[in-house]
């Protein structure tokens, strides 16, 4: 059982339930820890936008996602050692990540109901995303973004806890203990997500070569 | 099983390419608002909440204690209602007569209250007088 196994939902506990662990800034150390909390929350956020992204397919909502993540990590864990600050942040992200789909599961049954209207419609094209690019190697971007856009849609397609593996793995860059505690499980079963997870990505993509 | 902690791969060293090169892409307007997210969330962690806080759990149990006894006084202090429910529910009739006798309305649009009021003093000194 992992350590993290308790905290089912640490983004919907109330703040006051993890303690007093507000960052006073007239102390020094605590100006030392904010400093700390801002690295690392710098070095994680474009990272946890993509996997929020990869969940979520909607950019604004990845964004919230992402920015209560951070929000909460701050409020309710700010006084934990740095070293547990990365699988936290990433299980409160994969919580809200949860809160998030459910929600559009309501709402979309709700909207089924209503008349259809195209997200884009009346919408211009826009004249600089139609630009020619001045890349000097169209060909070699045009591929990667191909096969990004495959990755991603494969991933996309993936069960949620195949995918939280193999991002927190892949991209993340996170060991197995790291990623089992933030996906709140056992070593085992992040083991097993991750090896479905790269079986059914080779099956559907092959082994792409860059 | 492909065993999580060995040497990637070459799948997983051209997925990792791939997904950090997507990362490299993200637009600027994104990168300012995850930035903006962070600093607000660090703003937050700092914001003197500690203080508010003791302050409203130091003051709850006297704030408890005053409305305990504000109650039970004003549960004591309560006169007891000496008519019963049947009764109540007379006038509660009664009053309903009075709202619909329009007669009652036209006396109501004259009102000479301080004439009432003399006449039932006049009528309650009589009354001391006889007794």
């Amino acid at each position: 059982m992992c350590e993290f196994a308790t905290l089912e939902s640490p983004y919907s506990m109330p703040v006051a339930l993890h303690g007093d662990l507000d960052l006073d800034l007239t102390d020094p150390e605590a100006q030392t820890r904010s400093r700390a909390l801002n690295q690392f929350l710098a070095g994680v956020e474009l990272k946890a936008f993509k996997i929020a992204q990869a969940a979520l397919r909607h950019e604004d909502d990845a964004l919230d996602a992402v920015q209560d993540a951070m929000l909460q990590l701050a409020r309710a864990y700010a006084g934990r050692p740095p070293q547990e600050w990365k699988p936290l942040f990433y299980r409160i992200l994969e919580n809200r990540i949860r809160d998030m789909q459910r929600r559009r599961t309501v709402r979309g049954r709700v909207m089924a109901w209503l008349p259809v209207r195209g997200e884009d419609e009346g919408e211009e094209p826009d004249p600089i995303a139609q630009a020619p690019s001045p890349d000097p190697q169209p060909a070699r971007r045009l591929e990667l973004e191909q096969a990004m856009t495959a990755l991603e849609r494969s991933l996309g397609g993936l069960p949620r806890r195949q995918r939280q593996a193999f991002l927190l793995r892949t991209l993340e860059g996170m060991d197995v203990a790291q990623t089992a505690l933030a996906m709140g499980c056992s070593e085992g079963s992040v083991k097993t997500h991750y090896f479905r997870a790269l079986r059914a990505l080779r099956a559907e993509l092959g082994d792409f070569h860059l | 099983m492909n065993p999580v902690n060995e040497p990637l791969t070459d799948f997983e060293r051209n997925a990792r390419v791939l997904l950090e090169e997507s990362v490299s892409r993200i637009d600027g307007r994104t990168r300012s608002r995850l930035n903006q997210a962070r600093h607000a969330a660090l703003e937050a962690a700092a914001a003197p909440r500690r203080a508010w806080r003791w302050r409203s759990y130091t003051l709850m149990p006297a704030a408890g204690v005053a409305a305990a006894l504000l109650v039970t006084l004003v549960l004591f202090n309560r006169e007891p209602s000496v008519e019963s429910p049947v009764l109540e529910g007379q006038h509660a009739v009664e009053d309903m007569d009075l709202l619909a006798d329009s007669e009652g309305l036209e006396l109501m649009d004259g009102w000479d209250g301080p004439f009432y009021e003399w006449a039932s003093t006049e009528n309650e000194g009589n009354v001391a007088s006889d007794g």
